[in-house]
């Protein structure tokens, strides 16, 4: 009876164990593989090569230039927008207006990219970057603005009151004492909203046109043509770019919730 | 003081412009757009003219049982994939929430950092599994549990535990806060009053969870139906589903008034499904008591 009680203890962490395990062994080979020196699936031998064929490669460098042009916009673009409806909006409108930037979360991403498909064509909009900065501003309003407005709604009114009282004005007062308190939310929603940017893919597939490639339209097609091993240099590479963001943006929250 | 509140409410009217552009933003480039694909969907042309120009054409073609297939074949992907998520996510979050203490934030943070990479990143990684002289069929091979390699890539084995897989910690992440939400003293009170372990598991922490599990549930069930990315890679293009098809119309052969007409259909059901699993997970789980 006691053995079986103990083995019914241990399935719960084995099982974990088993789940985390199939989360992580594909990008682990995945690593493991882009330094490999042959280019088949075998393992033949440590090399580097494949991160010396990346950078040598003017479609990645093209479509990485892309991505992050996008991405920085979008998050400009987010940053500015949302930090002015969340301090110049009146309580009341913003709580109200909140609730419309939840509906490009909510649909799937597809039913989005066709609506903005349908609209740029009925008004023949040429595709391209200006097109792709705009959809991607949408999707990150949608998670930049929330997370702004919880960060200001924590700040102490009175700190704004005391600067009004002093003689500042609104916008000095956005300057000077809102913005640096709102320093951590900027910084965590901007990274996120950098990353789901330069993640995105099917908004940009729809959106972007015959003649803009970004990042992950690059690697879909490659895939899809038969994948070189430098698409495991670059996953690598994006993984670790990854990681990296993700360490920010915990330590920065570090003391709040991570959701 | 009054005059304090006053200065502040006078300087907020003037400035209250400033706060539009976002929302018209999203207004422009996402409800307008939602709405055009209904306007598509029953022009002719692309025209200004609504005269002459209006048709119910493009639904006509789509009363196809291939179509309809398509969109179940969808649903059915979604759905079971929401139940498989559930059946892995709930065990991980409790034991995150009430198994562990040391690693915990390590563990976390492995948690999240999937859901912050590259989806395709992701999808592509699970080839080195799948495929003939993959992981799988090494280690499968290598325990003497199959004798030939198993053929995996391009079957609907190879969507659903990709899927899995990726949709997992949209799963995990509110079932886990859901879950740290319980008040802790419920626990004594039930082992108090005599409950066994699966008892207190039944009757308290999953309805006290079940807001977790409803979000859960909305998050993974939404974007797999019209998962594009899964299918197309893994699957080989061999099975049709929502998203594939949407994009061929749009990306292969541009024929974006039978697209847009799709996507609405495919959108209505969509409403109808989930109007359905509200139902279902209300008669599972219990009314939401968050």
């Amino acid at each position: 009876m006691n053995s079986v009680k103990k083995l019914g203890s241990l399935a719960l962490p084995v099982f974990v164990f088993f789940a985390y395990f199939f989360m992580y062994i594909p990008i682990i080979v995945l690593v493991m593989f882009s330094f490999n020196s042959g280019n088949t699936n075998f393992w033949e031998g440590f090399s580097l090569q494949w991160y010396h064929e990346l950078f040598k490669s003017v479609e990645i460098i093209e479509s990485l230039k892309n991505s992050l042009i996008v991405a920085f916009s979008a998050v400009a673009l987010s940053l500015v927008m949302g930090l002015f409806f969340v301090f110049y909006g009146s309580k009341k409108f913003v709580e109200r207006g909140l609730f419309f930037f939840y509906g490009s979360l909510a649909a799937p991403e597809i039913v989005l990219a066709v609506g903005l498909i349908s609209f740029f064509s009925f008004f023949s909009v040429p595709l391209g970057l200006t097109t792709l900065i705009a959809v991607h501003t949408v999707v990150g309003m949608s998670y930049m603005t929330p997370m702004l407005y919880s960060g200001y709604k924590s700040i102490d009114k009175n700190l704004s009151e005391a600067s009004f009282d002093l003689g500042a004005t609104r916008g000095q007062t956005f300057i000077k004492v809102i913005l640096p308190i709102l320093y951590p939310a900027i910084m965590t929603s901007s990274l996120l909203v950098f990353i789901v940017s330069l993640d995105d893919f099917i908004l940009s597939f729809f959106c972007a046109g015959a003649s803009t490639v970004t990042l992950p339209m690059y690697i879909f097609s490659v895939i899809r043509s038969g994948a070189t091993p430098v698409v495991n240099a670059l996953s690598t590479l994006l993984l670790l770019a990854t990681s990296f963001i993700v360490l920010i943006f915990v330590s920065l929250r570090a003391r709040t919730k991570l959701f | 003081m009054k005059n304090t509140g006053f200065k502040t409410a006078a300087l907020r009217e003037r400035h209250i412009f400033a706060s539009m552009p976002a929302l018209l933003w999203q207004i422009v480039f996402f409800y307008v757009p939602l709405f055009f694909i209904l306007v598509v969907s029953v022009l002719k042309r692309l025209e200004y003219s609504i005269f002459d120009n209006l048709t119910v054409q493009h639904y006509k073609a789509l009363f196809d049982p291939a179509y309809y297939k398509i969109i179940s074949r969808s649903l059915l992907l979604a759905f079971s994939n929401s139940i498989l998520c559930f059946a892995i996510a709930y065990p991980i979050a409790y034991f995150l929430v009430f198994r562990i203490k040391h690693l915990k934030s390590l563990m976390i943070f492995l948690l999240v950092l999937p859901f912050w990479a590259n989806f395709l990143v992701q999808v592509y990684a699970w080839f080195f599994v799948l495929e003939r002289g993959g992981f799988l069929n090494s280690a499968l091979l290598g325990l003497g549990i199959i004798s030939e390699p198993l053929h995996m890539l391009n079957t609907p084995f190879a969507i659903y535990i990709v899927m899995l897989f990726c949709y997992l910690p949209f799963m995990i992440m509110p079932i886990y806060s859901s879950l740290e939400g319980i008040n802790k003293s419920l626990y004594e009170a039930s082992s108090d009053l005599g409950a066994s372990s699966w008892q207190t598991l039944f009757r308290i922490t999953l309805p006290l969870s079940s807001s977790g599990i409803r979000t859960g549930f909305f998050l993974v069930f939404i974007p797999s139906f019209g998962e594009f990315i899964v299918p197309t890679l893994l699957g080989g293009g061999k099975q049709m589903f929502v998203g594939s098809l949407i994009s061929y119309f749009f990306i292969e052969t541009r024929s974006i008034f039978l697209g847009a007409a799709f996507t609405c259909v495919s959108g209505f059901m969509l409403l109808v499904a989930i109007a359905l699993l509200t139902v279902f997970l209300r008669l599972v789980f219990g009314r939401d008591r968050a």
